[in-house]
């Protein structure tokens, strides 16, 4: 059933076999400087010297980079047809307004929070009565 | 494909001429795998939607050294699982030039590195146990604040873990009266008694004092508080001991002085406590039990103390010297097990332990097939086969590409 399918698509391919391998290397390699780029970003110059919002987004550029190259390379999208948009286009919706449609009710909740529920609730160790145990010039997410 | 193109090539009329097409231009399989993955991607939006709303809801959240999660193991981890997914592609290249030898070789390497992921992955994961960080009470020690609450199960597993110090002939977990009589025919070490649970009388204050005073072995706090004097006598300190034995004394004298409701006074007396006795007496005391009840005694009594700042009992406040990594009793006593104050951290164990969880089982299940996929023969007929498992093993990197920011970075 899919024979008829195959072929060409496997001639096509053995065509460009030069071409696929040399392009999977240089997408490996970006891979790789991008998973370093991103864990150096934790390091301590970037720590002091970006401000957290921005660490974050390019935290998340570079982790949609490379999920985009890992989809349009490896998974092979880059040469598919159509149908890709079909598949992939709902689901990243879904996932976008799924997460956004939480965030009033779960991620706002604190603005509800009433005064024995913040007596209760858990608070920075940097804020604790008794002093704090972090080193003060490591930078403290909220 | 190249039929709908011709469709096209062949008419000068100017409209459209559709042709039918069956399905997708892509096999079954493949258009499955699709379906498939786009649920997926669905299941895991759901699951990092939730940790994200949480976390950026949540009053407060762990560092990563608090928790013990170790970012260049993550960025390890990431780089392994992308090198599976490039020993996927190059079997996938293998099989369609027919080399299925090759081929074979190329799906083992992503099975070995696959396991070497799950591999590490277990190991955070034993890492995470073996400080108490687990998904859910009870076996969670993970408390959010300093409050009575944790006072109280602190003070639960002190006495616990004083049962389970008791020295060498004592049952390991006696009723109280029992071990009280055997200890004292023992002779060498105070009686474990009731007497934490006791209000100290005034008058029984000073006998312990005084007891104190004497030529005493550090764990005055063990005394009866009913007033007889332990019928067994602790043998002698050597000197360097005795003068630590001492200065904790008299540490433990300003604790106990009800006058002194300056708080700085009382954390200056449990830092104290803590840097005098707690980690020199590891060096200086050769016998193992007397610095277990040592511990656990005084610690009791800083955590009986309204006063004291539970603080500094449990939880990894004070640096130690190895690397910078901060520990605390529970690292200088592994057998303590005291619950500790990590605020936020029971959220974070949940949704870590939740988004690694499932995607270690996906892990799981992509090795299985590799597993079985090593048994066949991997040639040109079995192209299709390599890609849909390659679809899902590259989905199953997508997830931890997302993954690793999400939890270790941030």
């Amino acid at each position: 059933m899919s024979d008829s399918h195959h072929s060409p698509a496997a001639g096509a391919h053995h065509e460009e076999h030069h071409d696929q391998t040399r392009t999977y290397i240089l997408v490996t390699v970006a891979l790789c400087v991008l998973t370093s780029g991103s864990f150096l970003t934790y390091s301590e110059t970037f720590r002091e010297s970006v401000p957290l919002q921005a660490r974050w987004l390019f935290m998340m550029a570079i982790a949609v980079t490379k999920a985009t190259l890992v989809m349009l390379f490896f998974m092979h999208l880059k040469w598919e047809a159509v149908w890709k948009y079909v598949l992939t286009i709902p689901s990243i919706i879904m996932a976008i307004f799924l997460m956004l449609a939480l965030v009033p009710d779960v991620g706002m909740r604190q603005r509800r929070y009433s005064e024995e529920r913040w007596k209760n609730a858990a608070i920075p160790e940097a804020e604790a009565e008794y002093g704090s145990g972090h080193d003060p010039a490591v930078p403290h997410h909220e | 494909m190249t039929a709908a193109d011709h469709a096209h090539d062949d008419h000068g009329h100017g409209h459209l001429q559709l042709q039918y097409q069956p399905a997708l231009p892509i096999s079954s399989g493949k258009l499955c795998m699709w379906l498939f993955l786009s649920t997926e991607i669905m299941f895991f939006a759901a699951l990092i939607g939730t940790y994200i709303v949480l976390r950026f809801g949540a009053p407060t959240w762990p560092e990563p050294h608090d928790v013990h999660l170790s970012e260049p193991i993550g960025a390890f981890n990431t780089f392994v699982l992308i090198m599976s997914s490039v020993s996927i592609v190059l079997a996938l290249e293998a099989a369609k030039l027919n080399k299925s030898g090759q081929a074979k070789m190329w799906i083992l390497a992503t099975f070995v590195l696959g396991s070497i992921f799950l591999g590490i992955k277990g190991y955070e994961y034993t890492a995470k146990f073996a400080h108490g960080i687990y998904p859910q009470r009870p076996r969670s020690s993970i408390y959010e604040r300093y409050d009575a609450v944790y006072r109280s199960a602190l003070r639960l597993r002190l006495v616990d873990a004083r049962t389970e110090v008791l020295p060498a002939g004592a049952a390991a977990k006696p009723d109280e009266k029992k071990a009280e009589a055997e200890a004292k025919t023992a002779g060498e070490f105070p009686a474990v008694t009731q007497v934490v649970f006791l209000q100290d009388k005034p008058e029984e204050k000073k006998a312990e004092e005084k007891k104190a005073e004497a030529p005493a072995t550090v764990p005055a706090a063990t005394a009866p508080a009913t007033g007889t004097a332990p019928a067994a006598v602790a043998p002698a300190l050597p000197p360097a001991l005795q003068k630590v034995a001492d200065s904790v004394n008299a540490s433990l004298k300003k604790l106990d002085d009800p006058t002194a409701d300056h708080p700085k006074l009382t954390r200056e007396a449990v830092q104290t406590i803590r840097t005098e006795l707690l980690f020199p007496i590891k060096e200086l005391s050769p016998n193992a039990d007397l610095r277990a009840q040592t511990a656990v005694d005084l610690l009791l009594k800083v955590v009986d103390n309204p006063q004291s700042d539970i603080k500094v009992v449990a939880n990894e406040v004070l640096p130690s010297q190895s690397a910078g990594h901060v520990e605390g009793l529970n690292d200088e006593y592994p057998w303590l097990q005291l619950p500790f104050v990590i605020p936020g951290g029971n959220m974070w164990a949940s949704t870590y332990f939740l988004l690694t969880g499932f995607h270690a089982i996906h892990v799981i299940v992509g090795l299985l097939v590799f597993f079985l996929m090593l048994f066949a023969t991997l040639d040109i007929r079995r192209t299709l086969l390599i890609e849909n498992i390659g679809l899902y093993w590259h989905f199953v990197d997508l997830v931890w590409i997302f993954l690793f920011p999400l939890l270790y970075l941030f």
